[in-house]
């Protein structure tokens, strides 16, 4: 008789965040702003009476695998369970003590690499709806900004198909005062801005906006073309040949495992003995120096001044953006600074640091597609999600299917909304940059780039 | 300080007691009353008011407990303040300090009154003064909650701050479907009582405003006999619903979720109808008369024991009459009080059940000095900062009761119209004992003591703290000299 949440049809889902670090605050902020009804689970008390002080959720502090706290949390009526706790096994249990008293949907995080070659299969018996992995996230992340060293962030979608590539423009640069159209017409290789960002404000652009040094711009295109087409556009890129790594963590072992088959050198300082000994098992092509990251010596004997790139991993964020900015000082290292915790991001993007990766959003985002996905009925799915230039615009890759509307329709004869493009098309592991005489099929997906937040149906795009 | 949140809030609150006034403005227009032309004003300038506040929405929503408790402050005193001017506009209250004294108590669900005749008011000065239950039951700032849409989570501060209880907590994640659900509750219930008495042969105007009293755990009668002059039906059934009100509202959402188990196994519930059996029972034996028989005694008294265990303060026969063992037992349960998340007040049964815990805890400690023990209410246990919280209630309200109890003294009243008159205001009831005897009336106090006593019944109703925040040095420093070091953004 209760039909409180049905009044409002826009009403979100009922999801459980068992675990509020890190990742879990970040999720509750975001799905909060989404408007999902939130519960949380956390041994810690004080915390969860905090959080509950902050967002508009309720808590519950106990043991997110308990039965009773679970029901207590109302697990019979919710849709989805996230399990991110410290440990990976707790997470698992959540999740399965979840689907067997309620069935719905649960996502766990697994971070062991014990556990991540086989997160497939285990997904696949627990029946999970997804497992999550930030540290090998942003070990992937780091990777693919390693190999195109000269980009600010680099988020891929379609398998890895097409990309959306960021750089800042430099002094001098010979787009600096043409137009788009002009741009586009100069450079024979494919490929679409999507946004440009000046002075802290976000631009969709259209042809005749005119670009200036110092923008950072973000534009799409084919994994194929991306070599070729960064050298036509004067940002001629190899992938480094050397790296250094600070800190020997999770994070640290799954960046080398992608590194070393690419043929980059990599060497990994790690203060910890036993860990080192460790990663020497485990990385036998990696170089494991046993010492104080942070000895200025050190970094220097080990050849700070002439390594192509530099990836501070420690856990200690304030320890990261200082090694950034010494390398940053001594050499011509591409760095890329992993910040797990603080938030101070105006701070940290005045910083210049280079490439900045944080794990916890790019969890949220992969949480979020699925959220999103799974609160729209009709089922159109939404495969990737990025929140770009700092949550200001987001890149979000549908799946088209019959209940698209505007399949067959030629490109310019669709209105779409103001600040809002697609940004390539996805047919069969073919990416096209479209033009307006472009269309859609059913089977593509396509990527579109918008400044609309919260968009879960393809056909939200029309305006 | 957020200060233009607070007064954005207050703005709202204004304009939801214009929406309010409609209600007797209709009564005015169904008897054709010109009184009714006083609320008509008064809404017509609370609008007005509340639209200047409200005109420019702040751009920066965040706000702490602090904020949260200075806003319920402020806005239970200024919507007193304009629900009491209706009253002295049309004349049935001629008196600004008994007008006030009237809404106060009104809002506050106490039901002390200083009208001699009560009768004698026009129908919608009444309907205004038992509707003034019915919103302070719940509380303004919930229903503000439910129907307005704040941005940011920090509003559950609002709802800490007016919500009666050791530790609030919600009934679904969010707040605004939390504050839904508690009023449709409230309005359900009320509706079911005012059909129950139009069954028992009440006219619709006398349910209606028993109900709202009723609702509100307020107490403010519309006969100058309170219900006694109603038949034994009503009677029942005003007994029945005063004793449900009592029951925090988080039972009525867990058997609406047919979580029947879950409902018997809260304490507060269980220990809430122990005391009022034991009561009754011992009210009973020490009442019982040949000439009146068994069922007329247990009738007035349940009535009696449910009245002033949930602070209601309605009344069937004059208590003060009754033997001290009885009456003793009535001035117990003035401060014990309803159940935590009720619409009662007092000092609530949770409160009492830690306390006990505490000191059975204490003397366990006595016996195994090193030993670790858990307070648990309903099987779980009870944070530090919650027993913490509980035991510097006991002392302030004790130190603020005997405060009262001193300031009203000097005009040389005796020592139990005193002592009952300051427990019935802060405990939010209504009637005490001798001189303010559910037969008699507060008009005789001077008006130094009834801004005493507005002021107990206000702290009493927030609960200490929202009130006594108001008189901190920092944040009358901050409310009233603004610090201009702050950057603007």
């Amino acid at each position: 008789m209760f039909g409180s949440r049905n009044n409002n049809i826009k009403s979100g889902l009922r999801i459980i965040i068992i675990g509020c670090g890190k990742v879990g605050t970040t999720l509750i902020e975001q799905l909060r702003n989404e408007g999902h009804d939130i519960t949380i689970i956390d041994k810690n008390a004080a915390l969860v009476s905090d959080l509950i002080g902050t967002y508009d959720i309720m808590g519950i502090a106990g043991n997110g695998a308990s039965y009773s706290v679970q029901i207590e949390a109302g697990i019979e009526q919710t849709d989805l369970l996230i399990a991110l706790t410290d440990s990976d096994e707790l997470n698992l249990l959540c999740c399965t003590i979840a689907k067997q008293v309620a069935g719905c949907a649960a996502i766990a995080r697994v971070r062991n690499p014990e556990y991540s070659a086989e997160s497939g299969y285990l997904r696949e018996k627990l029946g999970l709806a997804m497992i999550i992995n930030p540290e090998l996230e942003a070990a992937n992340e780091a990777a693919r900004l390693l190999y195109l060293p000269t980009a600010l962030e680099v988020n891929t979608f379609s398998n890895g198909q097409a990309e959306m590539i960021k750089l800042r423009l430099p002094k001098n640069h010979f787009m600096d005062g043409k137009t788009i159209a002009d741009v586009s017409k100069m450079i024979p290789v494919k490929f679409l801005i999507c946004a440009v960002e000046r002075d802290g404000e976000v631009y969709i652009p259209s042809g005749d906006f005119i670009l200036h040094a110092s923008d950072a711009i973000s534009f799409s295109t084919s994994k194929k073309n991306e070599k070729e087409l960064l050298k036509k556009i004067g940002f001629p890129t190899q992938q480094v040949k050397n790296t250094i790594i600070i800190g020997g963590g999770k994070a640290a072992f799954y960046l080398a495992n992608q590194l070393i088959p690419m043929g980059i050198e990599v060497k990994i300082i790690e203060a910890n003995k036993a860990r080192c000994e460790e990663l020497s098992c485990l990385l036998p092509k990696a170089i494991i120096i046993n010492g104080d990251g942070s000895d200025e010596e050190l970094l220097k004997e080990e050849g700070i001044i002439d390594a192509q790139s530099f990836v501070p991993l420690t856990g200690i964020d304030e320890e990261n953006i200082m090694l950034t900015l010494h390398v940053k000082h001594i050499s011509n290292a591409k760095t890329i600074t992993k910040i797990n915790r603080i938030t101070f991001k105006d701070v940290i993007n005045y910083l210049d640091l280079d490439s900045v990766i944080y794990p916890k959003y790019i969890t949220s985002e992969a949480i979020i597609a699925y959220v999103r996905a799974k609160q729209n009925s009709k089922n159109s799915n939404i495969e990737t999600l990025y929140h770009l230039f700092d949550f200001k615009a987001e890149a979000i890759e549908f799946v088209v299917d019959e209940s698209c509307v505007f399949t067959n329709r030629q490109l310019m004869d669709i209105t779409t909304k103001d600040n809002l493009l697609i940004a390539a098309i996805n047919r069969d592991g073919d990416i096209i940059i479209p033009n307006g005489t472009d269309t859609i099929k059913t089977g593509d997906s396509i990527i579109v780039f918008t400044k609309h937040t919260g968009l879960n149906d393809i056909n939200e795009i029309l305006a | 300080m957020n200060k233009k949140v607070i007064v954005y809030l207050l703005g709202q609150v204004l304009k939801i007691e214009a929406a309010l006034m409609i209600l007797p403005i209709i009564m005015a227009i169904i008897f054709g009353e010109v009184e009714g032309l006083s609320f008509f004003i008064v809404s017509v300038l609370c609008f007005v008011i509340g639209f200047i506040f409200t005109v420019k929405k702040p751009t920066n929503f965040t706000f702490y407990l602090k904020e949260g408790c200075i806003t319920t402050a402020l806005s239970w005193i200024l919507l007193s303040i304009f629900g009491s001017l209706p009253f002295v506009l049309n004349g049935d209250i001629p008196n600004f300090t008994n007008a006030l004294f009237e809404t106060v108590s009104g809002f506050t669900t106490t039901g002390a009154s200083i009208l001699d005749d009560v009768e004698a008011l026009s129908n919608c000065s009444t309907l205004w003064r038992s509707f003034t239950h019915w919103i302070g039951g719940m509380g303004v700032l919930v229903f503000l909650l439910a129907i307005i849409p704040l941005s940011g989570g920090s509003n559950i501060n609002l709802m800490r701050a007016e919500s009666p209880g050791p530790s609030v907590g919600k009934l679904v994640p969010k707040i605004k479907y939390t504050a839904q659900l508690l009023y449709i509750i409230y309005f359900a219930l009320t509706v079911i009582e005012v059909v129950l008495l139009l069954l028992g042969g009440a006219p619709f105007i006398d349910a209606l405003n028993t109900s709202f009293g009723t609702a509100g755990t307020g107490g403010f009668g519309i006969k100058n006999d309170s219900i006694g002059g109603y038949n034994a039906y009503i009677q029942w059934v005003v007994t029945i619903f005063m004793i449900l009100f009592g029951v925090n509202f988080n039972a009525y959402y867990f058997i609406l979720l047919k979580k029947w188990k879950k409902t018997l196994a809260m304490e507060e519930i269980r220990w809430y109808f122990i005391i009022i059996i034991t009561s009754v029972t011992i009210i009973c034996t020490q009442t019982y008369t040949k000439a009146a028989g068994f069922f007329t005694t247990l009738r007035h008294s349940s009535f009696q024991v449910a009245s002033i265990m949930t602070t209601t303060g309605f009344s069937t026969v004059d208590f003060d009459q009754w033997n001290q063992t009885a009456k003793t037992v009535l001035v117990m349960l003035m401060f014990i009080g309803a159940c935590a998340g009720s619409t009662g007040g007092g000092i609530k049964v949770s409160r009492f059940i830690i306390t006990v815990k505490t000191i059975f805890k204490e003397l366990h400690s006595y016996i195994h000095p090193k030993s670790i023990k858990k307070i648990n209410i309903d099987s779980k246990p009870i944070e530090h900062d919650v027993l913490r919280s509980t035991n510097v209630y006991f002392i302030t309200f004790i130190m603020m009761f005997s405060l009262s109890v001193f300031l009203i003294s000097f005009e040389g009243k005796d020592l139990t119209t005193n002592f009952t008159a300051i427990a019935a205001t802060i405990n939010n009831i209504g009637p005490g004992l001798n001189m303010v005897g559910p037969t008699k009336n507060f008009a005789h106090f001077s008006a130094f003591s009834k801004y005493v006593m507005m002021f107990d019944m206000l702290l009493g109703r927030l609960e200490l703290f929202p009130m006594l925040i108001l008189f901190h040095p920092s944040v009358i420093k901050e409310l009233f000299f603004s610090g201009k070091h702050k950057k603007t953004i």
